[in-house]
């Protein structure tokens, strides 16, 4: 199960990272700061996705769910506040931008999942 | 201790050279893939700065010679540095786009001024489009005296440099509260992109943003929306404008929009004040709200790029 969770987060996790090189590659590299960072997004993401899949201790996981959380917050200060003078509306440009938020919560959710496990089977562990 | 990777007692030493190993690799693995996605989306565009064939140029915007008042007690100071910065710039820009605003307050004499200013550039050309405060009292008469030249209508036109069409527009006539093109306008811009191929890339020009900013300012453009229909087809477009005197991204679709710092003294983020009045900066502060814009395209490339630099 545990492998089975840590493999989806990485699939959800490439698939953001993916979404977010698409972006970069089509136009957002011009924008100063944000291309930059959807560059550092897609690789960091790719890179966590592949070390995750080869087996990755936890410190991976939470970078999994930081950079799923640290993109969710880009997403939601872009549609606010503005994000270095970078803004946008809704879920455009579609679909990316659904596609990626969706990726990005699924990630969260596996890790939240993977953490609640192992947290319940040291208390296992402990009592026994 | 046992090899548990959340230990309460902390890591081992083997633990420890684990997960350091583990971060190392993520580290490397994303230099490369950051190398490899840069590539990809940009072949050669790390070249373009060597590149002799790239279009380059340069976007000043909102210099308003003749402003007095403590936000920038020298506004024609800051221009002259503004103009010797992109003097100084390692490849003579194909043009200079002035954004408009360029007097405060359209008498002949800034005009006479600016364009003195302006005639020290070391570019092959220099275009302008008119702010609002170039058309004060004259809907635009003096300015279209002195940079009117060749444009049709009350001064937009547009030209081709290096395979990228560049159309620059006036929004700042018949003002009411937002900027506003009209129906002549509008239909010169329909007319002028219909002969054009879908993969040219487009750069529109204009001094008031034409999307909605903040329309509470009057930071948009009414019929802006008519003027980017006719530009939906186009695989590239980039709208350039000023007016709002703080640097500005946006997407929507196939266009981006950048909106362009000042040279003279900087304006309120949106709705952080009662009225876009000009704000004075502590002591030392005002040079880094000011700048100059590079934009360099290199055919082959999906789009252009926009480099924003502060005034040195």
């Amino acid at each position: 199960m545990t492998v089975f969770l840590r493999i989806a987060t990485a699939v959800c996790l490439a698939t953001s990272g993916y979404l977010h090189a698409q972006l970069y590659a089509h136009g957002y590299h011009t924008i100063p700061v944000i291309g930059p960072a959807f560059l550092v997004q897609a690789a960091a993401s790719f890179a966590v996705a592949l070390l995750l899949v080869l087996g990755g201790p936890w410190l991976l996981q939470l970078a999994a769910a930081g950079l799923a959380a640290g993109s969710l917050a880009g997403f939601v200060l872009s549609r606010t506040t503005g994000l270095f003078g970078f803004s946008e509306t809704g879920f455009q440009p579609a679909p990316q931008a659904l596609l990626s938020v969706l990726s990005e919560v699924a990630v969260l959710v596996f890790v939240g999942v993977i953490l609640v496990r192992r947290n319940r089977q040291r208390r296992i562990a402990t009592a026994v | 201790m046992t090899e548990d990777d959340h230990s309460p007692e902390g890591m081992t030493r083997r633990q420890l050279l684990r997960h350091t190993a583990w971060f190392g690799a993520a580290v490397v693995l994303t230099v490369a893939g950051g190398e490899v996605i840069s590539r990809v989306a940009g072949p050669g565009e790390a070249l373009a700065d060597d590149d002799p064939n790239a279009l380059r140029f340069v976007q000043v915007s909102d210099s308003h010679l003749g402003f007095k008042g403590s936000a920038n007690t020298a506004v024609e100071a800051s221009f002259s540095r503004a103009l010797g910065q992109i003097n100084a710039l390692g490849r003579r820009p194909d043009f200079v786009m002035h954004t408009g605003d360029l007097t405060h307050l359209s008498t002949a004499a800034q005009f006479d001024q600016v364009r003195q200013m302006m005639s020290t550039l070391d570019t092959g050309y220099t275009f302008t489009v008119p702010g609002e405060h170039d058309s004060i009292d004259d809907a635009g008469q003096k300015y279209r005296k002195i940079f009117g030249a060749g444009t049709a209508g009350d001064g937009w036109y547009s030209f081709d440099v290096k395979g990228v069409h560049f159309i620059a527009l006036v929004n700042t006539l018949n003002l009411e509260k937002l900027g506003h093109l009209g129906p002549d306008q509008l239909e010169f811009v329909r007319k002028d992109v219909a002969k054009l191929g879908s993969d040219t890339p487009i750069v529109v020009f204009s001094h008031i943003p034409l999307f909605a900013m903040y329309p509470a300012w009057g930071w948009g453009t009414d019929d802006a929306a008519q003027a980017l229909s006719y530009l939906r087809r186009f695989s590239s477009v980039t709208c350039l404008n000023g007016h709002v005197h703080q640097l500005f991204t946006k997407t929507e679709g196939n266009i981006t929009f950048h909106s362009a710092t000042t040279t003279a003294y900087p304006l309120p983020q949106p709705g952080t004040r009662p009225a876009p009045t000009p704000v004075t900066l502590p002591a030392g502060k005002l040079a880094d709200a000011l700048g100059i814009r590079e934009v360099t395209y290199r055919a082959g490339q999906p789009g252009l790029a926009v480099k924003d630099v502060k005034l040195a």
